[in-house]
């Protein structure tokens, strides 16, 4: 086993992969950036080594400084988390040529599926349908774009070849819009992954994301551990997420899975990946891409199937078989989590940053809460703007639904704005109650005022008008000046003195 | 201390007299009022009903979140709406309007340029904040005045960036 683990990352997933480090018995250290040294993982960590100030491209995207880290402090492995370096063949190189072991996928399953146009073609010749989009290799120039677009249909979808986590798209829905909307796609593609290459894709009406969690050791062995739904999303970033999924019973399930496990035997993967699907409204299902890392949604899955993931991701890196087999692998109850960020759901989203001056997590049966931050956290725009995951298990998904609405009550965080009313109001809709819901939910069919309480208004009307009236007298206490309103301190002081 | 208070469509007359009571619509109703953390969270016991507020002021109006629901509310002090129904005859002009960042972050890109008309909703500047782009939108019709920032500019909360009159 790995003596000692680097984390390549921050925030919550470093907590998280700490944690399984600690289990397992080994060492861990942590890097950190100029805004983070008083961060949670570094204090969480056995060691910390300093990377660079705030941007990530002068600290947790330095290659050279984190490999510096890592031969310094001794460390025998490396986990990258996700986002940052995760998916980036280079470092896994890197690491390769420095003796240190990645915990993750070999190079060459990365770039294979790394670059989305790439991956598209490579599954679709091992017989994985995909959705219908731009053909070959990718790398297209804005002419060409423009030129077979119209052989695409609109409405579609411009996407990042490097692409992941719903950076650098757009939703094109006519031919005029299209420049305007490949600048700004390139652009966000760029910031995000260095890289400004896009391709395009039909939109699938009515869609559903659905995705398989695999596993696959080094010894040809690969497994699925049943679907996520994640369809809760807005501007293609997810919110919500649960396992199983409402729509997919237990033949869509076995299917897709032996879809999933193809795709990843067509580039010999291992360690831990998911494959993302679209589910049309007749249950069809496409190939949308795989991401080659642990992902964000990662517990919903650990929950149903009692898998520790990242102990797991730990154990094939070191060369272990796998310990299960497909029938092994048994989904129990149902789980969902709520991606709590630094937002404000009543101003479009905008990200809120500042200290947490207060932070109260919920606890409790069937309630687990990563977070990366705590009180006294100061949140800054240079990271994306996840504080924690609230997750919640339950024996059905009725009973999922009314804990996870308990849970957001529960959870404080004064200081910043959170989304946290957006998860308590769609944990209170009918339709998300119903399953009943695609890709288009959020941005067009939810509104966060739907049904009010009656009381509430005039609760609110007290509260304001006792705030006011709070404020009011003590603005006048002090416009009234030094006179018989002195405080009662200056005024024991004068009856001494006067004694 | 006798305040009119309005929530959406709804108006309350609320007397906060005594420490212990508020009168709402004439009603009387027992309150225990207590501040968390001296500025904006606050537990109230509202008749022994128990909720948990957070309450924010912005020019003026409160908006107050409630049990996952946003209320702005407006309280008017008898002082304040007599001055106010007294000023009801002036029309504000319609002035510079600065249109501040909401956030930090870095300025990505700014679409228009001084002297440029400009409609409700047109993009003024696009800022990069938390990995994500964010397009600042100009509030109302009207004519950019000042381009205040250049690209490539990391910018303060509040900062203005484009002045529209």
């Amino acid at each position: 086993m790995f003596t000692k683990i680097l984390i390549a990352n921050r925030g919550e997933i470093a907590i998280r992969i700490i944690r399984a480090c600690r289990e397992l018995g080994i060492k861990t250290v942590a890097v950190y950036s100029d805004v983070d040294r008083s961060a949670l993982h570094v204090r969480y960590a056995d060691e910390a080594y300093y990377l660079g100030p705030a941007p990530a491209r002068e600290s947790y995207l330095r290659i050279d400084r984190i490999l510096d880290a890592a031969k310094r402090s001794g460390a025998d492995a490396v986990h990258p988390g996700y986002g940052f370096l995760a998916e980036r063949p280079d470092f896994e190189m890197a690491c390769a040529e420095n003796g240190i072991a990645f915990i993750g996928p070999p190079a060459s399953a990365i770039g294979a599926m790394g670059d989305k146009a790439v991956a598209r073609m490579t599954v679709q010749k091992a017989g994985v349908p995909v959705v219908p989009g731009t053909e070959g290799e990718g790398g297209l120039h804005d002419e060409e774009i423009l030129a077979v677009a119209p052989q695409v249909g609109f409405p579609l979808l411009i996407k990042a070849t490097a692409g992941g986590g719903g950076k650098g798209m757009r939703l094109v829905e006519r031919f005029e819009d299209l420049p305007r909307a490949l600048t700004s796609a390139r652009r966000e593609a760029e910031a995000s992954f260095g890289d400004g290459a896009v391709y395009l894709e039909q939109v699938v009406e009515g869609a559903r994301h659905v995705e398989i969690q695999l596993l696959a050791d080094q010894h040809g062995n690969c497994v699925h551990l049943g679907e996520r739904e994640c369809s809760i999303q807005r501007r293609h970033q997810k919110l919500i997420e649960e396992s199983p999924s409402p729509i997919v019973d237990e033949d869509l399930r076995r299917r897709m899975g032996e879809v999933a496990v193809r795709a990843a035997q067509a580039v010999n993967y291992v360690n831990a990946g998911t494959i993302e699907f679209l589910l049309d409204k007749d249950k069809n299902f496409y190939f949308l891409e795989m991401n080659t890392r642990l992902q964000v949604e990662h517990p919903v899955t650990e929950m149903v199937t009692g898998v520790d993931i990242v102990k797991e991701q730990i154990r094939i890196a070191r060369g272990r078989k796998l310990r299960y087999t497909q029938d092994d692998i048994r989904l129990n109850g149902w789980s969902i989590e709520c991606r709590i960020n630094a937002e404000d759901p009543f101003n479009n989203f905008l990200p809120s940053t500042g200290c947490i001056n207060t932070l109260s997590r919920p606890a409790g049966p069937g309630v687990r809460v990563d977070s990366g931050v705590d009180e006294g956290s100061e949140i800054t725009p240079y990271y994306d703007s996840l504080l924690a995951k609230m997750v919640v298990w339950g024996e059905t998904r009725g009973e999922a639904i009314v804990r996870m609405r308990r849970a957001l009550r529960e959870y404080r965080v004064i200081g910043i704005k959170t989304n946290i009313p957006f998860h308590q109001a769609i944990m209170e809709s009918h339709r998300f109650h119903g399953g009943q819901f695609d890709t288009t939910f959020v941005e067009q069919r939810f509104s966060i005022d739907e049904n009010i309480p009656e009381e509430l208004p005039r609760v609110a009307a007290i509260v304001a008008t006792l705030v006011a009236h709070q404020r009011g007298q003590q603005a006048a206490q002090i416009v009234r000046g030094p006179t018989r309103d002195a405080s009662n301190w200056k005024l024991a002081g004068r009856g001494q003195a006067v004694r | 201390m006798k305040y009119a208070t309005s929530v959406g469509n709804q108006t309350f007359v609320i007397d906060v007299n005594q420490e212990d009571q508020v009168s709402v619509d004439g009603e009387l109703t027992p309150v225990d009022f207590f501040s968390l953390d001296k500025a904006t969270a606050f537990s109230l016991l509202l008749d022994h009903n128990s909720y948990e507020v957070l309450v924010n002021e912005e020019s003026g109006e409160y908006q107050v979140l409630l049990s996952g629901h946003l209320f702005n509310v407006r309280v008017e002090d008898e002082r304040a709406r007599r001055l106010a129904q007294a000023s009801r005859g002036f029309m504000p002009g319609s002035g510079e309007l600065q249109i501040k960042s909401p956030m930090p972050g870095l300025v990505v890109a700014i679409p228009v340029m001084e002297g440029q008309p400009v409609k409700k909703g047109d993009v003024l500047v696009v800022l990069e904040s938390m990995k994500m782009e964010n397009e600042i939108k100009a509030p109302r019709d009207g004519t950019v005045s000042g381009v205040r920032v250049q690209s490539r500019q990391s910018v303060e909360q509040n900062q203005t960036l484009v002045t529209v009159t």
